[in-house]
């Protein structure tokens, strides 16, 4: 029988690209054209972006989920690890830099959205995906009939998982559906074809155009989480009081813009008290980087004292 | 509390359902996947509903023995087996699919409903749920979410953790907690509590339904079949697919060893000896894919193939596909007992962690063949062995060792989809140090502070003290 293994000093992550496995660690400071900028030449990108101008740390404490994670999932399934700054000081690695584990019980995505409360990200292990050289928008307007059975339509088709975000959208009184893509500019006429084909189908215009990159949204400041097939509906619910109303299709996923600063955190509480019931209903919920997670329940409680337990013994 | 008590007992607890106790019933229910380990259990409880095993549940701790919740028995890492004695809860009697939301593209599960019976209920819906492991045909939905199960497509879909939207479960002291739901949040908890239960192990509670994310079914798939003659060649066309704008689901490589292993069975299908083959797909709309075939296939043969052969024809891909499925039955056949190693590492590592099994396997005189999830870097080494010989175990596990100790130095991670069960609970030190163990083990405290559920498990201080 060999001797027990005994345990070796934590792990960290070291920050650097890796273009065979496509990961990148790096600050969770950093913003989009720092990341562009390690990246380089090599044709890689990380999609999940909402803000150019803010950092990944702040996407990450602003929602789960960007219009991208349609095709690539949650910030979760694409920031593969951190370095993880304890209570007490200590730095931790959580996660790993490959693409799958089941080694042990999921810290990183516990705590990924978690706030402050069981420590801070430092660093971040970024999961890129391959880049090609044209981003495709198609914007499909027609009556909140046509956009709802178009909308359908796009979830339900074997594009979906190609199609980088499928959105509807809510600004200045207008509603309309924006479906983005990023591919090779010589497939960029299928794309087209087949939402020219949707569109006609459910009778929307369609307007196509290609970007030098996707569109931004900015970082909302309330984001619900409920249902696919009742996110329009909702959305549609809230549109007339927001600045600006984004609905992630495939996630069901809500992002709010109140108006970008401080100033709309007592909206949002107040919006997010009266649908809070309903949402968690449905296993949703509702998020604001304005404003304090809910306190939780005494079960919970308990159970989150036994990791903090743990975190300050650290 | 003698057999008889134990017996009478569970028979209170469960009266809809069965108790199995003779030893002839407990032998089926002693080992996983991981056959050459064996450990029988006390009892076997079989609840005839989620009803019942949450009555079962509220009385478990009275019982004051281990509690070892079981799907299908598939697993690989030996996780729900006795390690420590104790009951098994087989969970076969909650197969309700209890929603389909297509429109919602998701859907709501009991625990004991298996891949391929949801499978067939999404099939007209124009739907799938994409983890697809291996044992598909039988394993349950409860296990797959226990061991956060993969499979083949993985590389492009992602694995069980990312299609999980809600998870009940039932603790010990008789609590039933939705984390998540249809919508796939937080619900009513401050905290992402799924996230953990997600790959537990049956550690922390008994799961008893699922939520579940769901995608519409690709229209078209092609198969792509290639074989190298070294495996220089075949990483440049793992690295060129990977980075391929086509996006294969599936990445899979058959080492020469088991490239010989198959074509010396029955199973045969003409692979050149000494040849390593890759098993690709593409997927996705029609119009889309079929354009991107000849570029995938070129990049095979540009990558020093030259026996491509590929196809969307169903009998044809599902003959392309035969030595990849062939492989996994014809191990068991090769030798009495058999280990498979379910390491995850960065791909520019893949030839010298190859050649580190292939090393140490001949020197310990231990047959090993290699079928895994390239695209991933998901290696399944397998040593082939006896375990009636003391010597034999010992070398395999000398070798794993080995083998973990090398994966965590180049910066993988011992498990990508199997789970770590009793099998790989002795290396989990090499990943986590002392604070990282504590915080892990803080998991457990919060929901399962005396190890009662799947003791012996994960971590190895995880023992149930009665």
């Amino acid at each position: 029988m060999s001797p027990a293994i005994t345990h070796g000093a934590e792990r960290l992550f070291d920050h650097g690209l890796d273009v065979v496995d496509g990961t990148l660690c790096l600050p969770a400071d950093a913003k989009a054209a720092e990341v562009r900028a390690h990246i380089g030449n090599h044709a890689l990108r990380f999609p999940l972006w909402l803000d150019g101008q803010s950092s990944l740390r702040d996407h990450l404490n602003a929602s789960s989920h960007a219009p991208a994670s349609s095709r690539f999932g949650p910030y979760g399934d694409n920031v593969l690890g951190m370095n993880w700054r304890l209570p007490s000081g200590e730095l931790l690695r959580l996660g790993e830099r490959v693409v799958k584990t089941t080694t042990g019980y999921d810290w990183l995505r516990f705590a990924l959205h978690s706030g402050t409360r069981f420590g801070r990200a430092e660093d971040l292990v970024l999961r890129l995906r391959p880049a090609c050289d044209f981003n495709g928008m198609a914007r499909l307007d027609g009556s909140a009939q046509a956009l709802q059975s178009c909308a359908q339509s796009l979830l339900h088709s074997p594009w979906l998982c190609w199609w980088d975000s499928v959105d509807w959208l809510h600004a200045s009184g207008q509603c309309w559906l924006r479906v983005q893509w990023h591919g090779r500019a010589t497939e960029a006429a299928l794309f087209e074809e087949q939402l020219r084909h949707l569109a006609k189908i459910h009778g929307c215009s369609i307007a196509l155009e290609g970007l030098p990159e996707a569109q931004l949204d900015g970082l909302p400041d309330l984001v619900l989480k409920t249902t696919p097939e009742r996110v329009m509906a909702l959305a549609t619910q809230m549109a007339p009081h927001c600045r600006r109303t984004l609905a992630m299709l495939h996630h069901g996923l809500l992002h709010l813009d109140l108006g970008g600063n401080e100033a709309c955190a007592m909206q949002a509480h107040e919006w997010a008290q009266s649908l809070a019931a309903s949402l968690h209903e449905l296993g949703g919920d509702w998020h604001s980087r304005w404003l304090p997670a809910r306190a939780p329940d005494i079960t919970e409680s308990k159970w989150i004292q036994t990791l903090e337990a743990a975190l300050h013994e650290a | 509390m003698n057999a008889a008590d134990l017996a009478r007992q569970l028979r209170a607890l469960l009266p809809r359902g069965r108790v199995l106790t003779s030893a002839p019933q407990l032998a089926g229910y002693a080992s996983d996947g991981l056959g050459f380990k064996a450990w029988l259990p006390d009892a076997v409880v079989i609840p005839a509903d989620a009803q019942e095993l949450a009555q079962f549940m509220r009385g478990a701790v009275a019982l004051n023995l281990p509690v070892i919740m079981r799907g299908a028995g598939t697993s690989l890492s030996g996780g729900p087996v006795a390690a420590q004695g104790g009951v098994v809860v087989h969970t076969s009697g909650l197969r309700a699919i209890r929603h389909l939301e297509a429109n919602g593209l998701w859907c709501e599960v009991e625990c004991g409903v298996s891949l391929q019976e949801l499978e067939q209920v999404l099939l007209p819906h124009g739907l799938f749920y994409p983890p697809d492991p291996s044992s598909g045909p039988v394993c349950t939905l409860g296990g797959n979410v226990a061991s956060n199960a993969g499979g083949a497509h993985c590389f492009r879909y992602g694995v069980t953790s990312n299609y999980v939207l809600g998870v009940e479960a039932l603790m010990l002291d008789g609590s039933l907690h939705r984390f998540g739901g249809p919508a796939g949040g937080r619900g009513p908890w401050r905290e992402d509590w799924k996230r953990f239960m997600i790959g537990s192990e049956g550690t922390l509670a008994a799961f008893t339904r699922f939520w579940l994310r769901l995608l519409p079914l690709p229209e078209k798939i092609w198969t792509f079949r290639a074989t190298f003659a070294d495996l220089r060649a075949t990483e440049a066309a793992i690295h060129a697919l990977v980075a391929h704008p086509s996006a294969p689901a599936a990445i899979e490589l058959l080492d020469p060893r088991a490239v010989a292993m198959v074509e010396s069975s029955q199973m045969a299908c003409g692979l050149p000896q000494g040849s390593f083959m890759l098993l690709v797909e593409i997927d996705g709309p029609a119009a889309l894919v079929d354009g991107r075939v000849a570029e995938v296939a070129q990049l095979l043969r540009d990558a020093g193939s030259g026996d491509v052969q590929f196809s969307d024809e169903a009998a044809i891909r599902q003959r392309l596909w035969k030595a990849r499925k062939a492989a996994g039955g014809l191990l068991g056949q090769l030798s009495p007992s058999y280990v498979v190693q379910d390491a995850v590492i960065p791909k520019r590592a893949l030839a010298e962690v190859l050649q580190l099994v292939y090393d140490e396997a001949d020197a310990a005189g231990i047959a090993t063949v290699n079928i895994f999830h390239a695209g991933d870097g998901n290696l399944h080494p397998n040593f082939l062995f006896d375990a009636r010989q003391p010597d034999q175990l010992e070398k395999v596990e000398r070798i794993s060792k080995r083998l973990m100790q090398r994966v965590v130095e180049v910066g993988g991670t011992l498990s990508g989809e199997h789970g770590i069960g009793n099998d790989k609970a002795a290396y989990m030190p090499m990943v986590f140090g002392i604070v990282g163990t504590r915080l892990q083990l803080a998991v457990a405290a919060a929901f399962n502070p005396a190890h009662q559920l799947n003791p012996l498990k994960v971590f190895e201080q995880r023992r149930f003290c009665a």
